[in-house]
């Protein structure tokens, strides 16, 4: 990655100059500082440098390049850890054993951490010393991001979403969107009721993307007259601050939708179809505001489930030939909602035939924390989808079906890159259509 | 005092110290740093995490179906040689006579013949491990003098084991000597490389173990 | 004056003294034979034996037991080792000579004289050399006066024993009077090293008969003892490494594996690094050897071998210090200790390391990081 080809954006917010080089080391240090724990501390300390981390890794199956080693992409983390709070840091630092990182090298790393990782936890799984190198790379994207070198289109999304609930400006607000998209399918959307038992989000993926997945959304709920209402104040799912790996504006982020929630006293919040919505909001968001959340995290996939098991969802068998089905990483390797979508298919009769790597270790869609967001990332993501294609395509599939729509998107993306033959479809709306008595 | 005396004596002693020292430092180092706290609503409980953490040391002794393809050389070699490492290092007569002493009980041997031919078999692992890394674009691109030098002194030792018991290259006392120093350099260079290995893989596997049957996700 | 040529060739002493050719060139096979010599080279040893004059030789006895010159002359079959006798001219040694007080320091000092530059000086103890050397004087000498003295003129020197070659029995921790090996005290001098506590009378024999055959000093190994006795570990030649190499070992003194031979490692055996000709040459005229008879090799021709812990430690017991072995409590203590002081500066590298990341935490802000405030 040379120079040239790194966008320097730290002016996109503030209007003020690029950060000075030691500015950026400044912010880089003090991110990756406050990184560290024993948590952290031990992962940095146990890597043997096997090497096996990129075998599960599908940037580097997809190209081979050892760049894309996972533990790789954490060095300037690892390099601040060693230096600074390791057991030897101070020996580091005085026989300069590790220098201390340069802004060229966080330059550099910007590729290697956000546009060559979806943080999906695959490498997780396979290190034989049991480092989580995924949660890593997401604490050493922090870093970068406070070195000014998030990728300009996700800091300005990040920025964009933190200012005002979403990321991106739209012709008209996404509250209209969402009503819009309600008389369009003819379908209510329960919206700022003051008080409701479930409060929804929806993605912003869906929203421009795939108006008949909100709608379903709002259908399902209404089926099982749930009380449930979405809330205008906060309404987009996505995280931009976690995929840029600004860990306040993160939790910013996360704080609104926290308060919305509140406000409507929600016992459940319902993440639709979005898998680092899940992540960020089910497993990082307690943490970040320090506290437990006063309701509930869930998929909508499970919360489905969940009806399903009580009796209170009822599903027609759905005839749509041979089937496969992706995990979105973050729902299933990452986020532990291994069995609810098959549950939901089950019910549907489906039983879907399986890529060779599924449930906890399937290849990513290349597309999530991120990545698919970053435009310069697309050669390489089309190389990782392409790797996924054949898979499927292996299965001798007819239908294939996700249940997150980053993943929807970037097998869309593909399919247009490659001519490929399948049509990713959303489990949701596939629910939507076989309601029984619905 | 010779080279054996010295190597057995002082240099054994310093490098014991070195080793407890150095490698207590690194654990309470690691485990004074802050600790966060999970806010998150668990999917397990927590026994069923406690049971995920337990498992997880043992289950990633093996690589989950999907990755074998892909890993089974590394794994094959790595096995391998730790088999070849445990056999010569743990059940090889005299190292058990040393090592029992400062625990005070002997347990049973392999005949001193067959801990030999397992020795060449794992000098020969070794050779292959090294050129592997050198070899392998991702090793090689991953390697830093640690993984060199930790390489080279357990290396070292089996050299010298296998020269000392095959009588070449100097006298046995001397090899011995050079034996037992290796070892020495192995206790003082433990703490500071990538040896701790041995340390870290069961906390780490079951605190990652742990935290991801908290979540219900696969570990 | 005696002047060299005087003395008689090696061949007119025997035919004196009525020994046959045939009983020397036996004599001469079985020194040959000890001497890894091929079976031709016997021949052409007797004959130049025969022809050669009888080096003077000049017995020292310092710190020692006289075990060793004991070993030498009250061999069983006298023939050997005894004939050596005949092949030197032993002019001085304090012990076997008849001569006492000054008349026998006369005959050395005349012997001296006599082969100034030839003469073989053999010696046989330690040297004690703290205090001024005063623990061993004779006829109001020092013996490092004596010994520096007999050295000038020698041709080369012999250590016989362990404690003239490498210190031995006196040299042992705590060494009170100073006693240091011969070879430190002798400096340009070749000194070879014949140790062993005692020697094999025949390896002292053979080792004094190749000098006269040859005329110089013997190839020799790092501890300048002459390889063709010294070459081999007594494990190497053991009888019983079969079981060791099979893992089996005797436990105790009197269990099965005692019973049935197995190897003497584990009862503290020092075969494996002691260098000497015992498994083969043997003793009492070949009859048996200490692991033959059931006791592990004590390491008697090694240097310190007094220092080395328990004989009945095996080798590997790791010892720290020359106190002796680490007991279980002890390294338990001293791992204790370290893993303690460990702790300690653990807790002070944490203590460092946050503050550390509390000085990056005050860094300046850059832009992009507004908004970080929690
Ligand atoms: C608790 C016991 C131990 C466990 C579970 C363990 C496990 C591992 C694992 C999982 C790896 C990485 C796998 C690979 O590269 O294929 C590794 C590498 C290694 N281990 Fe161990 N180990 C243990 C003890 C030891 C000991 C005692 C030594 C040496 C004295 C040792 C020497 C090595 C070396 C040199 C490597 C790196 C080889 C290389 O790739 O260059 N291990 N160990
Ligand atoms: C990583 C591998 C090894 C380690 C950590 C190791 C360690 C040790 C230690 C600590 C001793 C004690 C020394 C003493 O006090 O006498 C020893 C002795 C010895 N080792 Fe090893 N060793 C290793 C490999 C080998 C190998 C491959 C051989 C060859 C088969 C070997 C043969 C010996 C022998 C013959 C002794 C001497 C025991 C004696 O003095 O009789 N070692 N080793
Ligand atoms: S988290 Fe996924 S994408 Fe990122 S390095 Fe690991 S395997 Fe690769
Ligand atoms: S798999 Fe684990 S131990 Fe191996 S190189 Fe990757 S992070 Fe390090
Ligand atoms: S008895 Fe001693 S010399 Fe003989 S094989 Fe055993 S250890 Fe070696």
């Amino acid at each position: 990655m040379n120079r040239s080809s790194v966008e320097f954006h730290a002016n996109l917010a503030t209007g003020e100059a690029a950060l000075g080089e030691q500015q950026r080391v400044a912010g880089a240090m003090r991110a990756f500082t406050r990184e560290i724990g024993a948590l952290s501390a031990l992962r940095l300390e146990s890597c043997v440098h096997c090497g096996m981390c990129a075998d599960a890794c599908h940037f580097y199956i997809a190209t081979e390049d050892p760049q894309y080693t996972p533990v790789l992409k954490v060095e300037p983390f690892k390099q601040a850890f060693k230096r600074e709070a390791g057991a030897f840091a101070p020996f580091f630092r005085w026989f300069a054993l590790k220098p201390q990182v340069t802004a060229d090298e966080l330059e550099r790393w910007q590729h290697l951490l956000f546009d060559s990782c979806n943080m999906c936890g695959r490498c997780s799984l396979i290190c034989p010393m049991g480092i989580d190198v995924a949660e890593l790379i997401e604490q050493a994207r922090r870093g970068l991001f406070e070195a000014g070198l998030a990728p300009k289109e996700l800091y300005e999304k990040a920025a964009h979403q933190r200012r005002t609930g979403q990321p991106e400006d739209s012709s008209e607000p996404y509250r209209d969107r969402l009503l819009a998209i309600g008389r369009q399918f003819k379908v209510e959307m329960p919206i700022d009721k003051p008080q409701a038992e479930v409060m929804l989000t929806v993605p912003r993926t869906d929203i421009e993307h795939y108006p008949a997945a909100v709608a379903a959304l709002a259908r399902v709920m209404a089926h099982l007259k749930a009380d449930c209402t979405f809330r205008s104040d906060g309404l987009i799912a996505e995280n931009y601050g976690y995929y840029a790996g600004g860990r306040a504006w993160q939790r910013e982020i996360s704080l609104r939708l926290i308060e919305q929630a509140r406000a409507c006293k929600a016992k459940v919040l319902i993440v639709p179809e979005c898998g680092h919505a899940y992540s960020a909001l089910r497993w990082e968001a307690a943490e970040l505001i320090g506290k437990p959340l006063p309701f509930k995290v869930r998929h909508i996939t499970e919360y489905l489930a969940e009806a399903l098991d009580g009796g209170r969802l009822k599903l027609r068998s759905a005839d749509l030939g041979v089937t496969a089905f992706h995990d979105p990483c973050q729902l299933v390797r990452k986020g532990g909602v291994t069995s609810a979508p098959r549950r939901l298919l089950h019910a549907m009769g489906i039983e879907p035939r399986e890529t060779t790597r599924h449930i906890g270790f399937n290849v990513c869609c290349g597309g999530g924390g991120g990545v698919l967001d970053i435009e310069r990332a697309a050669p390489l993501r089309h190389r990782v989808v392409e790797e996924k294609f054949h898979e499927i395509d292996a299965t001798g599939a007819r239908t294939f079906l996700t249940s997150c729509s980053d993943c929807r998107r970037t097998f869309d993306d593909g399919k247009q890159h490659f001519n490929w033959q399948q049509t990713p479809r959303s489990l949701l709306e596939l629910v939507a259509e076989h309601l029984q008595g619905g | 005092m010779d080279l054996v005396d010295f190597a057995r004596g002082p240099a054994l002693k310093v490098a014991f110290v070195i080793f407890f020292i150095g490698v207590v430092w690194r654990l309470v180092n690691v485990l004074l740093l802050r600790h966060k706290r999970n806010l998150s609503e668990p999917r397990r409980s927590v026994g069923a995490s406690v049971w995920g953490g337990l498992k997880a040391m043992g289950s990633r002794s093996w690589p989950h179906p999907e990755f074998i393809k892909r890993t089974i050389t590394g794994e094959a070699l790595g096995y391998s040689y730790h088999i070849g490492l445990f056999i010569v290092i743990l059940l090889f007569a005299p190292h058990i006579i040393f090592f029992g002493s400062f625990i005070g009980m002997r347990w049973p041997a392999l005949p001193n013949g067959l801990v030999t031919i397992f020795a060449v078999i794992t000098v020969t692992l070794f050779v292959a491990v090294l050129f592997r890394r050198l070899a392998h674009p991702v090793l090689r691109r991953l390697s830093n003098f640690d993984d060199f030098f930790s390489w080279f002194v357990v290396a070292l030792l089996l050299v010298t084991g296998l020269m000392a018991t095959a009588h070449v290259g100097a006298p046995y006392p001397t090899i011995l000597g050079l034996h037992i120093l290796s070892f020495d350099l192995l206790l003082i260079w433990y703490p500071f490389g990538k040896l701790m290995h041995a340390f870290y893989i069961f906390p780490t596997r079951a605190v990652d173990g742990y935290l991801l049957t908290r979540k219900g996700a696969p570990s | 004056m005696a002047r060299p040529e005087l003395q008689p060739t090696i061949g007119e002493l025997l035919d004196r003294q009525g020994v046959s050719r045939r009983s020397f060139v036996k004599y001469c096979t079985a020194m040959a034979s000890l001497l890894a010599l091929p079976p031709h080279a016997a021949r052409a040893m007797a004959e130049q034996l025969r022809a050669a004059r009888r080096p003077s030789v000049i017995y020292l006895s310092f710190q020692e037991c006289t075990g060793c010159l004991e070993s030498l002359t009250r061999s069983f079959a006298p023939t050997i080792e005894n004939l050596i006798f005949n092949v030197v001219s032993l002019d001085y040694d304090d012990t076997l000579m008849a001569a006492a007080g000054s008349q026998a320091e006369e005959a050395r000092e005349q012997a001296m004289r006599a082969n100034y530059g030839k003469y073989l000086l053999v010696v046989d103890g330690a040297v004690p050399t703290g205090d001024g050397g005063v623990y061993h004087c004779a006829a109001g000498r020092t013996g490092l006066d004596i010994l520096t003295d007999c050295a000038k003129g020698a041709a080369a020197i012999v250590c016989v024993g362990t404690c003239a070659s490498f210190g031995g029995l006196p040299f042992a921790d705590p060494n009170p009077t100073g006693a240091r090996a011969i070879s430190t005290l002798v400096p340009g001098k070749p000194v070879v090293n014949v140790s062993g506590c005692p020697p094999i009378p025949e390896v002292i024999a053979g080792t004094l008969l190749q000098y006269v055959t040859s005329g110089r000093v013997p190839d020799l190994d790092e501890h300048l003892r002459p390889t063709v006795f010294f070459g081999n570990s007594i494990h190497d030649r053991c009888y019983r490494r079969p079981f060791y190499d099979q893992g089996k070992f005797a436990k105790t003194f009197d269990d099965e594996g005692a019973r049935n031979g197995w190897c003497l490692y584990e009862l503290g055996c020092k075969g494996p690094t002691t260098y000497n000709a015992c498994a083969t040459i043997k003793w009492n005229n070949a009859v048996s050897f200490p692991i033959q008879s059931g006791h592990p090799c004590l390491g008697c021709a090694e240097p310190d071998f007094w220092d080395r812990g328990s004989f009945y430690s095996p080798i590997p017991s790791p010892r720290w210090g020359k106190a002796g072995e680490v007991s279980p409590a002890q390294a338990a203590a001293i791992a204790a200790g370290a893993a303690v002081a460990g702790a300690a500066i653990g807790v002070g590298s944490v203590l460092l390391g946050r503050r550390r990341i509390e000085r990056h935490q005050q860094e300046p802000k850059s832009q992009s990081g507004k908004g970080n405030e929690e």
